[in-house]
């Protein structure tokens, strides 16, 4: 809904309750379940989720079908310059249905690069390993891991490379290797499957398919629709006016929550407001083997090398796609394209993510029909990073053993394992072209960035908006640097001290 | 299509053919496919994008004038594809990412048909674990 719509009192509803969370990612998930507590004293939680909770037979597996039902914009949104595309999840669990489950915690040397007044390093740590105990996060065994993850495996330590295993959140996981597109076989254990549940059964109503327009005074402005698939939302389709009697947590991710207060004019107070965004912007890269891989079958992600994490500030990752995901991440096109292509089954794959830093103007903002806008700059620095890092992976693949590497900014489609010594001469810095590179992103963080004041920051250590005590965020946009890992246990962890504060606060809140 | 007009949408084809030549072996039940989820993903994009793809499709069509005498489609294959190649790395940011946005839709009317997953040999599985142990 456009931000200055106007809202027929004829057809609009009105709902009550003590707290709205919007959103029910991993942040909107983790707080409605720490809060669902007190619903046993009477008081009333909503969810609003803007995405659907889908019926378990709708998890397909089909690529564009699913990316359709669990992608804002099908997994395509792009940046203003149109250089990079950022894919995050609209579900009951947000983004949590759509990752591979990769469940790391923040390591304390970039805590404290955060620099956060009263985020210690500890209390985050130790509320991340509770969310690592409840989701079920382990390391699969050996025998369970595909070539595409053993062949990494191998390239790394032949070079030296320091590499670890990833702990995942999986539960009876049948290896189909599709959690990018949701799990058909409801192993992973995203906050639709551990989180939401838990707060239902406690009382916390979550409502799907309910998109928050703005917020005005504690009352949510959302409307609900009906897509077309899933269980049907709780609420009929209409205009809604959801008020909070005490509190309003924006769990929306960086990009919507950012969107969302500024739509309800939240930037004149907060000149931070939706700046700072980081995107650890990433590569997927391929190798070919010249016999057939277990790729498509297993977990994708199993292996993470950070011996660049310092040096030039990447993580290399596996990670397997589907055939369009794929095609749109080499360059080229025609025969040479469709050759490639056509090696499916032989494909090795390695994810690229860049440690980005925090620049004010990389930032969102509205437009004028108050739809998200993202402005990112891709500087130097990070083009560099990208560089190096088609190198580092390059270098990975050839001693995996891989016949050929195909290297988005190669001087040709091509390197045959014969030139795996001229690997710098062949892949040239030059050729990193945004634009040209395909460039993703699947970690938004920032936006409402925590901090001392409203001169450096959005929210407070807590997630509390400066100078709004009834209103909190949530999510990765509270980020104020991008995380340096996969952050979806990051985002649980502080989630968890909102609620704390919250229920800390309860009176005081009650009272206001 | 919905989101072009006739004209552009088999200027499209001809792209394709270039693109991803495996275009040209559709049936039409696979041609419908192709178009069908090009059609979906315009039209869940704001009216001015898919202007400016039509603009840029206008692009592609008759900037070969200058250089080669007539517009994109009657240029000899290789032509076509230097065409292509010039435009993938253009000097300008903009027209860059436009033709990668144009591979996009093709790549997705093509590859994201599950009926073409087996031209990859692509094969998923809900239970992988027969497919994960096959070769152990």
């Amino acid at each position: 809904m456009p931000p200055n719509a106007t809202v027929g009192r004829v057809s609009m509803q009105e709902r009550e309750y003590d707290i709205v969370i919007i959103g029910s990612g991993a942040g909107g998930g983790a707080a409605a379940k720490e809060l669902a507590p007190l619903c046993a004293d009477g008081v009333k939680i909503a969810v609003l989720e803007m995405g659907a909770k889908l019926k378990e037979e709708e998890y397909s597996g089909r690529e564009v079908e699913m990316s359709r039902r669990l992608y804002i914009d099908s997994g395509g949104t792009l940046t203003r310059d149109r250089a990079m595309t950022l894919a995050y999840g609209q579900a009951y669990g947000g983004s949590t249905v759509v990752y591979t489950g990769t469940s790391l915690t923040m390591p304390e040397e970039v805590v404290k690069r955060w620099n956060v007044p009263g985020l210690e390093y500890e209390d985050l740590h130790r509320r991340s390993l509770k969310y690592l105990e409840e989701n079920n996060v382990h390391l699969l065994p050996e025998d369970e891991l595909n070539d595409n993850n053993r062949l990494f495996l191998e390239g790394c330590t032949k070079l030296g490379y320091h590499i670890e295993q990833f702990p995942i959140n999986v539960k009876g996981c049948l290896s189909s290797s599709l959690c990018n597109l949701g799990c058909p076989n409801q192993a992973k254990q995203g906050t639709h499957r551990v989180q939401l549940p838990r707060a239902e059964a406690g009382g916390v109503e979550v409502i799907t398919n309910c998109r928050v327009a703005r917020i005005v005074d504690r009352v949510c402005e959302a409307v609900v629709t009906d897509p077309g698939f899933g269980e049907p939302s709780p609420w009929a389709p209409g205009e809604y006016r959801v008020k909070a009697k005490v509190v309003v947590v924006c769990a929306g991710g960086a990009v919507n929550s950012a969107a969302l207060l500024l739509r309800s004019g939240f930037g004149e107070q907060l000149p931070n407001l939706g700046r700072y965004i980081t995107l650890h912007p990433a590569l997927i890269l391929v190798g070919e083997h010249d016999r057939a891989i277990t790729n498509f079958f297993g977990h994708p992600k199993s292996y993470y090398c950070d011996e660049f994490w310092k040096s030039d500030r990447f993580l290399l990752e596996t990670c397997m796609y589907f055939p369009f995901v794929t095609a749109k991440n080499l360059i080229g096109f025609g025969a040479e394209h469709s050759d490639l292509m056509r090696a499916f089954p032989r494909l090795q794959m390695i994810l690229v993510l860049a440690l980005d830093p925090a620049i004010a103007d990389n930032r969102v903002t509205v437009d004028s029909d108050g739809k998200p806008v993202v402005d990112y700059t891709l500087t130097d620095d990070v083009l560099d990073t990208l560089h190096s890092s088609m190198l580092a992976s390059a270098r990975v693949f050839f001693a995996a053993g891989a016949k050929r590497v195909h290297a988005p900014a190669g001087a040709t489609f091509f390197i045959d394992a014969a030139d795996a010594g001229r690997i710098d001469e062949l892949i040239p810095r030059e050729n990193v072209l945004p634009g040209k590179i395909s460039i993703t992103s699947a970690h938004l963080m920032g936006g409402c960035r925590m901090g001392r004041d409203p001169g450096d920051s959005v929210t407070d250590g807590w997630g509390r908006v400066h100078g709004t005590p009834w209103l909190f965020v949530a999510d990765s946009s509270l980020f104020p640097q991008c995380s340096e890992i996969n952050p979806y246990v990051t985002v649980m962890g502080l989630a968890d001290r909102v609620a704390e504060a919250i229920r800390n606060n309860a009176g005081e809140l009650l009272s206001s | 299509m919905k989101s072009l007009s006739q004209e552009k949408a088999e200027f499209l084809r001809v792209l394709a053919a270039r693109i991803v030549p495996e275009t040209t072996e559709l049936d039409s039940a696979g041609m419908g496919r192709f178009f069908g989820l090009i059609d979906e993903a315009l039209l869940e994009r704001p009216a001015a994008v898919r202007r400016q793809f039509g603009i840029y499709l206008g692009l592609l069509r008759w900037a070969p004038l200058v250089r080669f005498g007539g517009p994109f489609e009657n240029l000899r294959a290789d032509r076509q594809d230097a065409v292509l190649r010039w435009f993938e790395s253009c000097p300008v940011g903009l027209l860059r990412a436009g033709f990668w946005g144009l591979k996009v839709l093709i790549f997705m009317g093509y590859y994201g048909q599950p009926e073409t997953n087996a031209v990859v040999g692509y094969a998923p599985e809900r239970d992988g674990r027969a497919g994960l142990h096959a070769g152990a």
